[in-house]
């Protein structure tokens, strides 16, 4: 009897240790705040409890592979960008998804950067969309500026702001390590190659030096050199300036309408023409050495389903990559930018995605080609080199 | 005459003046709000002082220079402690005694001390991964003192081959042991030397950027000088809080060089010099 | 004079030392060499990773010196040492004289030497600074004649020299301080029998501070040298080698390849060019041990 007894106490016990998941993400301070609330509500609906760890991913790409090898991971659903989950995955360190998560649930493309060859080995979580540029709805009523409809009126809209007094440039450019300029340029291959090139560039189906590609850029580099773009400077002093009226429109993600102190003054518009916008999500994995793994697959599965989304993009600043969540659910400024997504392609951030050697030579070329757009040709030429090829 | 050395101090204190500007910007930076800033931090038309930068950085949610402080100090305490030990017994040792191969040897350390950080960084990124001190700050205490050896060692044996060694001779017949002399008469006898060399040391290990860089990755355990980057990456630059950060970082160096300011340029002028 | 006795008291000093810089500083050294022949897959591949290395154009890239920046990491370094060393020494030297006969000499020259005091990632931040469009000192400085602001260091043609000179104003304090102490030591009957001879400033500078500092020169080239061609920190910070690798240099592009493109053996090779240049350049420094009696 008592030795059942004991058997007992020790399944009980055993079952509720069992039961704390580790939830690695980067997310800290006000992100944090927000993220926080869906692990909530999923220990209240399972009782399972969860510890958040915060580990950015440029901290994870140098602890995991080691941690890996020994069999080990430091969580068991870990946020990570694709391009890692998918390399680990294919090297057999991360649990397959296939059987938790139904890619039809998801917008069109949204599983995309986490699959290799029909395997799915993440998921896609909310995400952030970099829509287009960005404009205040005062300044433009002010000085009579409508949104432009086509290449031709886009580019009449910079050369009227170029002429206007008091203006260093019609848009701002976003220094830092280098991906607000990549945005911008994501977004001109997009729009002029269609969505279907990030796909081709990140699998190295197509050349830089490409017609498709080539063509994309020039119409950057043409805008650059009638000077339509301002001088790189660093991206949060960039956007005091745009607000300040020193720029007109900012390339900016969805993540801008937290930054600004009147985000009802805000419009954005896509490129003419774009059919596809990129959409940052963030990606989740299991890994393979997760002592729990059928509670982590039941989490991830959660978290990333239509219900941990819905928790997450009624906090703000999020765009949900599931489908079916009714727009009533996303505080009134998000609404607009998750209209935007709906009816186009939801792209992978192209430098993100492929990561590695090339993205830092990718950011640092453009940062080359900002200032010097004339040296196009040497820049496609650094960039090839470092591109994944087939 | 008169005239010549009122411009010749007028001169010398234009460079001073040149020279400070620089910190004298990154404090207006740091003390004021973003906006006031946009014009430059030399244009006074509104002006609020703050020190919400330096709080912003000190409790940094992704790199609190808080953390960073303690953890650099947790290295660079032992990190100047451990080589300065054993590098002036080398000293001591090389300056006292002959064997085969002593000149080679010396020769060796002081090639060792002229070379780049990266010659070493891959082979020791695989050596402190096979002994599981990769993200352990023991791994960069103990690659801390070996890299701090060749320079305490040229510096202490130039130093020792400067006192006489009557006082040790007598010892010497008074039945001590070379050991004992060494902890007894010479060590007292250094403690200048080893003062100097205390803090060029301490000051390089809180310097360092790129030994960490490689060795230390989890984010709790980032030493200060790799907050700094941090501070302007992907989502948050803010040349306000990243003016903060550097004074915070700068201001132990700093603080030791100006109250060891003798010892401090004895140190660097005698490692140089010999 | 060293003792010949006590060989077993002469293991007990140094012994320590020497293992660990055998473990942690001479092993790997001979382990970067070594890698550096061999391909990822550990097979001997002689001097074709140096081969490759070299004709890379993130080392030399001579097609820069017609079309600009950038020009290689190793022909940035050959630059930077070109600019920077000769503005040490003579910075160093002028202003060790000059502050010798002024009145605060010593706050100034403490002043000029805070940039040696501090972290070289702080330095860099602080050149990052001094060159901002907005925020730069440098620009308002030149707008006072009349030039056009802008941020020196996201321009291919400006950004190296910009760091360059950014690196001065840290160092320069290094060469100051012994220049002084090196001042010291040069007695003052020398002056005073020049005095009497008639010789004026520019004549006792040339004939006798300049050839007595010699040794002290040897000294601050080398270690300047020395301190140039390392140079990491600064340039991480700033601009990480850009923009398109106009300020890359060796030390951030062996991190590059070793930590970025998980190369290590192009990353080997570029650490053991990079260590090739400094061993040449400590020529003075070994020959002074080898020369010492003591």
């Amino acid at each position: 009897m008592i030795k059942k007894l004991t058997f007992l106490v020790l399944l009980v016990a055993a079952m509720s240790l069992a039961t704390t998941l580790t939830v690695i993400g980067p997310w800290a301070g006000t992100e944090m705040d927000k993220f926080v609330p869906v692990l909530n509500e999923f220990t209240k609906q399972t009782g399972i409890d969860i510890e958040y760890k915060i580990y950015r991913a440029e901290d994870l790409v140098n602890v995991l592979p080691a941690q890996f090898l020994s069999k080990k991971a430091p969580g068991d659903v870990i946020f990570m960008w694709a391009n890692f989950i998918r390399e680990y995955g294919k090297k057999g360190h991360i649990m397959p998804l296939g059987n938790v998560i139904n890619s039809e649930e998801y917008l069109p493309g949204a599983l995309n950067a986490v699959t290799v060859n029909g395997e799915l080995y993440g998921s896609a979580y909310t995400g952030k969309v970099k829509p287009g540029f960005w404009y205040r709805k005062s300044f433009f009523s002010e000085h009579g500026l409508k949104v432009p409809t086509s290449w031709d009126e886009f580019v009449g809209l910079l050369e009227k702001l170029k002429n206007m007094p008091n203006l260093n440039a019609p848009i701002a450019s976003g220094n830092g390590v280098g991906w607000p300029l990549s945005d911008v340029t994501e977004h001109f291959l997009a729009t002029f190659g269609g969505p279907k090139l990030t796909y081709d560039l990140i699998e190295g189906n197509i050349l830089w030096d490409s017609y498709t590609v080539r063509n994309g850029l020039e119409k950057l580099a043409s805008l650059i050199s009638k000077g339509y773009f301002g001088e790189p400077t660093e991206w949060t002093m960039a956007l005091q300036q745009w607000w300040a009226g020193d720029y007109a429109l900012y390339f900016m993600g969805s993540w801008i309408t937290g930054m600004v102190d009147d985000p009802n003054d805000l419009g954005v518009f896509a490129l003419p023409g774009a059919k596809g916008v990129v959409f940052g999500a963030d990606y989740a994995f299991v890994p393979k050495y997760t002592k729990y793994p059928d509670e982590a697959k039941r989490l991830i599965a959660w978290l990333c389903g239509r219900e941990g989304q819905t928790v997450q993009v009624s906090q703000g600043g999020h765009v949900a990559t599931v489908k079916g969540i009714d727009l009533a659910n996303y505080p009134p400024v998000d609404r607009e930018i998750a209209k935007i997504i709906q009816g186009v392609t939801a792209l992978p951030d192209l430098d993100d995605t492929i990561g590695g050697e090339f993205q830092t030579t990718f950011w640092d070329q453009l940062k080359l080609l900002w200032v010097s757009p004339d040296r196009l040709d040497d820049v496609i030429n650094v960039i090839q080199e470092k591109a994944p090829r087939r | 005459m008169k005239i010549r050395r009122v411009a010749l101090n007028i001169f010398a204190w234009t460079i001073a003046l040149i020279w400070i500007v620089p910190f004298v910007g990154v404090f207006m930076t740091t003390l004021r709000p973003l906006d006031e800033l946009i014009h430059g931090w030399w244009n006074f038309d509104s002006f609020h002082p703050t020190l919400e930068n330096f709080a912003s950085a000190w409790n940094h949610p992704t790199a609190a220079l808080k953390k960073g402080m303690v953890n650099s100090l947790i290295v660079a305490i032992p990190g100047t402690l451990i080589p300065l030990m054993i590098a002036t017994m080398a000293g001591y040792g090389f300056s006292r005694y002959r064997f085969p191969l002593r000149k080679s040897f010396f020769i060796l350390v002081v090639i060792t001390l002229a070379l780049p950080q990266q010659t070493i960084a891959i082979p020791i990124f695989q050596l402190m991964n096979s002994l599981n001190l990769i993200d352990s700050y023991l791994g960069l205490i103990l690659l801390h003192s070996a890299w701090g050896l060749p320079w305490i060692t040229f510096f202490m044996r130039n130093f020792f081959t400067t006192i006489p060694v009557a006082a040790e001779e007598a010892a010497r017949i008074d039945g001590a042991n070379d050991i004992v002399i060494f902890f007894k008469i010479i060590l007292p006898v250094a403690l200048p030397a080893i003062g100097s060399a205390c803090a060029l040391q301490f000051t390089w290990v809180w310097s360092d950027f790129f030994l960490a860089l490689i060795l230390i990755y989890s984010p709790n355990k980032l030493l200060i000088t790799q907050r700094i980057p941090l501070m302007r990456g992907v989502y948050n630059v803010d040349w306000g809080l990243l003016s903060a950060a550097a004074i915070i970082v700068m201001i132990v160096p700093i603080l030791i060089y100006l109250l060891l300011q003798r010892y401090y340029i004895k140190g660097m002028v005698g490692w140089s010099l010999k | 004079m060293p003792r010949k006795r006590g060989s077993k008291y002469a293991a007990f000093f140094l012994l320590p030392a020497l293992i660990m810089l055998a473990v942690f500083v001479i092993y790997p050294v001979g382990r970067t060499a070594y890698i550096s022949f061999f391909d990822e897959n550990g097979t001997f591949v002689g001097l074709k990773n140096y081969s490759k290395v070299l004709t890379s154009r993130e080392i030399i890239d001579l097609s820069g010196f017609s079309r600009g920046f950038p020009l290689g990491a190793l022909v940035h370094n050959i630059i930077w040492i070109a600019i920077h060393l000769p503005l040490t020494i003579i910075l160093g030297l002028s202003l060790a004289v000059l502050l010798k006969g002024v009145k605060g000499g010593s706050v100034i020259k403490s002043i000029v030497f805070l940039g040696m005091v501090m972290p070289m990632i702080v330095g860099g931040v602080m050149i990052n600074f001094m060159f901002d469009r907005n925020l730069g000192i440098v620009n308002a400085f030149l707008g006072l004649f009349g030039f056009q602001a802008k941020s020196w260091t996201v321009y291919p043609d400006s950004a190296l020299l910009s760091l360059i000179f950014g690196s001065v104003w840290l160092w320069t304090g290094f060469s100051v301080i012994l220049y002084s102490a090196g001042l010291e030591t040069i007695p003052k009957d020398y002056y005073e029998a020049a005095e009497l001879d008639g010789a004026g400033p520019w004549k006792t500078f040339t004939k006798i501070t300049i050839p007595l500092l010699k040794p002290i020169t040897v000294v601050v080239a080398t270690m300047t040298l020395l301190w140039e061609l390392k140079i990491f920190d600064i340039v991480y910070v700033t601009t990480a080698g850009g923009p398109g690798g106009a300020s890359n240099v060796m030390a951030l592009q062996m991190y590059i390849c070793a930590f970025r493109a998980l190369d290590f053996n192009r990353a080997a090779v570029v650490a053991v060019i990079l260590t090739l240049f400094t061993l040449l350049v400590s020529i003075p420094l070994v020959r002074s041990v080898r020369d010492d009696k003591r």
